[in-house]
């Protein structure tokens, strides 16, 4: 895009003093999951919360904003699928509708996969801004996988959101680079956090941080907590997110986070307890 | 003399390329050998913390690139471990394109002359800092954990690397024997199949090593410890011994019943 058309295009987007009145359909959220370490958890975020969401009744769509390491395919078992991706949809190679993938199980979800062969490099922001805004104009809530790190693919998938829910386990390493991505989110973002793959059993016994030691220094509106569970592991290799199965306690953690994201959920966001003695032996939660 | 120059990477974050790097680079201290381990994570350091020096850095990669310190002031000395043991740390400040791939390998060779092995902690991703820190290496261990996401990434990784013409091996990190047994994780032999890469070690999850990694202690220290027995004999594979593989017992029922997991 020509610098100047980007310049307008934001300054349309910003004008304070909007001509016509406010369109009928209120524009969808979007939402990007971040945490800047990898492997806390952003993919599981992203589909568990997608699919709580949806399953509330909100149409949801989920972008993999890794360019080149997806993963939100197969977490959601949807990798057989795809058939296009974000940037054949960028570049004119295949319509926006024949990208989106209908999810299998809940109504309402869709998934746009990022591409497995390019780079990040190859994703024009502005253009992916664009397409963000489509979304936006279709969908109650946008939510974006971020990859990992701070480089150009995190960029890309900040540039559309206003709002990111930053995903920390707890662990110094972790809970430093959130900080980092906050600070680097600024102050435009609506910044919410889940404390994730806590093991209550270790916080107990003083080898683990504890949510509030995690939020001691990250200081954000805590949206929820989740256990750290054999079951997630199970559920993201088998491809079927836990908050499909409402009967587990994890399940449900994702349901209320989704309500809290819609509104719809007042209650404060729980601290998992540890297994009991039975629990333990039948192989059930930590 | 030139040292061997090694890049721990994984595609996926997350996996324990920090952890494997520091680890690693303790277990061959402890064996003697000079060692250096180089933060690659420009913006996003953690490996000062997993080692606890923190506190002790003064300069960092970004300055040496730029001239403002010499490469020796910007080493820090693990005391643990005498002589033997320093890290280059990452800025944090920065980003990853404050320093370019030639710079990078230069400031390798010239660590290269310091010690016996340089060790390289990559970022997360194939973007920037992922070139930057394979730029410089001669072989590569690829971290991977046995989930299905992970071993994706590490194929993919694993072809970056070999158009590079790096040899790889292979380290499977946090597998836990009962829920392979049980079918609910994939096996190291599935991992190298997929991946169809030389194996170099197999370490099982252990809940010590968050711990320890919080604490900026290296679990390699601890002696008596099950996972500082693994990182030696992966220490001596690297240096070309032959070192049969730990079997991993899934826990036994008592174990289970203690919250421990046995050896």
């Amino acid at each position: 895009m020509h610098p100047s058309t980007e310049l307008r295009a934001g300054y349309l987007e910003e004008d304070p003093l909007p001509a016509a009145p406010p369109a009928p359909q209120r524009r969808g959220r979007c939402i990007v999951v971040t945490s800047g370490k990898g492997g806390v958890g952003k993919t599981t975020t992203t589909a568990n919360v997608g699919v709580a969401l949806a399953a509330g009744g909100a149409r949801v769509v989920l972008v993999d904003a890794d360019v080149g390491l997806r993963n939100l395919d197969i977490v959601l078992g949807l990798e057989a699928r795809v058939r296009h991706h974000v940037l054949d949809v960028l570049e004119g190679q295949a319509e926006l509708d024949d990208a989106l993938v209908s999810d299998k199980r809940v109504s309402g979800l869709k998934l746009l996969a990022a591409s497995q062969t390019r780079e990040k490099d190859d994703v024009d922001t502005p253009a992916f801004r664009g397409l963000i805004d489509q979304l936006r104009e279709r969908f109650d809530y946008v939510l974006i996988d971020c990859p990992a790190g701070i480089e150009k693919g995190f960029q890309n998938a900040i540039a559309g959101a206003d709002e990111a829910i930053i995903v920390c386990t707890p662990e110094v390493s972790a809970v430093r680079d959130a900080d980092r991505v906050v600070g680097l989110l600024g102050e435009r973002v609506k910044v919410t956090l889940i404390v994730n793959r806590l093991r209550p059993a270790l916080v107990r016994r003083g080898k683990m941080l504890s949510v509030e030691d995690v939020n001691a220094i990250l200081r954000l509106p805590l949206l929820g907590v989740i256990a750290d569970e054999p079951g997630v592991i199970v559920s993201t290799n088998k491809g079927e997110p836990i908050a499909l199965d409402v009967a587990s306690p994890t399940g449900q953690a994702y349901r209320k986070i989704a309500g809290r994201i819609v509104g719809t959920e007042t209650s404060a966001p729980e601290i998992p307890r540890e297994a009991t003695f039975f629990g333990k032996l039948f192989g059930g939660q930590r | 003399m030139s040292a061997r120059r090694i890049v721990v990477t994984s595609g996926k974050g997350g996996v324990g390329k920090t952890t494997t790097t520091a680890n690693l680079g303790a277990a061959l201290a402890l064996r003697g050998k000079r060692v250096v381990l180089v933060d690659a994570d420009i913006g996003l350091r953690n490996l000062d913390l997993v080692l606890g020096l923190e506190k002790r850095i003064v300069f960092d990669l970004v300055e040496v690139v730029e001239g403002r310190c010499q490469l020796r002031q910007a080493l820090i000395k693990d005391k643990r471990f005498g002589e033997l043991l320093s890290i280059l740390p990452a800025a944090q400040t920065r980003d990853k394109t404050a320093v370019t791939e030639n710079q990078f390998a230069t400031v390798i060779d010239e660590l290269a002359e310091l010690c016996d092995y340089v060790i390289i902690d990559c970022p997360a991703g194939i973007e920037h800092g992922f070139r930057n820190a394979v730029a410089g290496a001669r072989e590569a261990i690829v971290v991977t954990t046995p989930e299905v996401s992970a071993i994706r990434d590490a194929d993919r990784v694993i072809g970056k690397l070999n158009e590079r013409g790096l040899p790889i091996r292979l380290i499977v990190n946090r597998i836990r024997p009962d829920m392979v047994r049980s079918g609910d994780m994939l096996s190291v032999e599935d991992v190298c199949e997929i991946l169809s890469a030389e194996l170099l070690g197999i370490v099982p999850d252990d809940e010590d090593v968050i711990d320890t990694t919080n604490r900026g202690e290296p679990i390699a220290l601890k002696a008596d410890s099950r996972l500082a027995a693994i990182y030696e004999k992966i220490a001596r594979r690297l240096e070309g011994e032959i070192v049969p593989f730990t079997v991993l017992g899934a826990p036994t029922f008592l174990s289970r019943l203690l919250g421990r997991k046995a050896g």
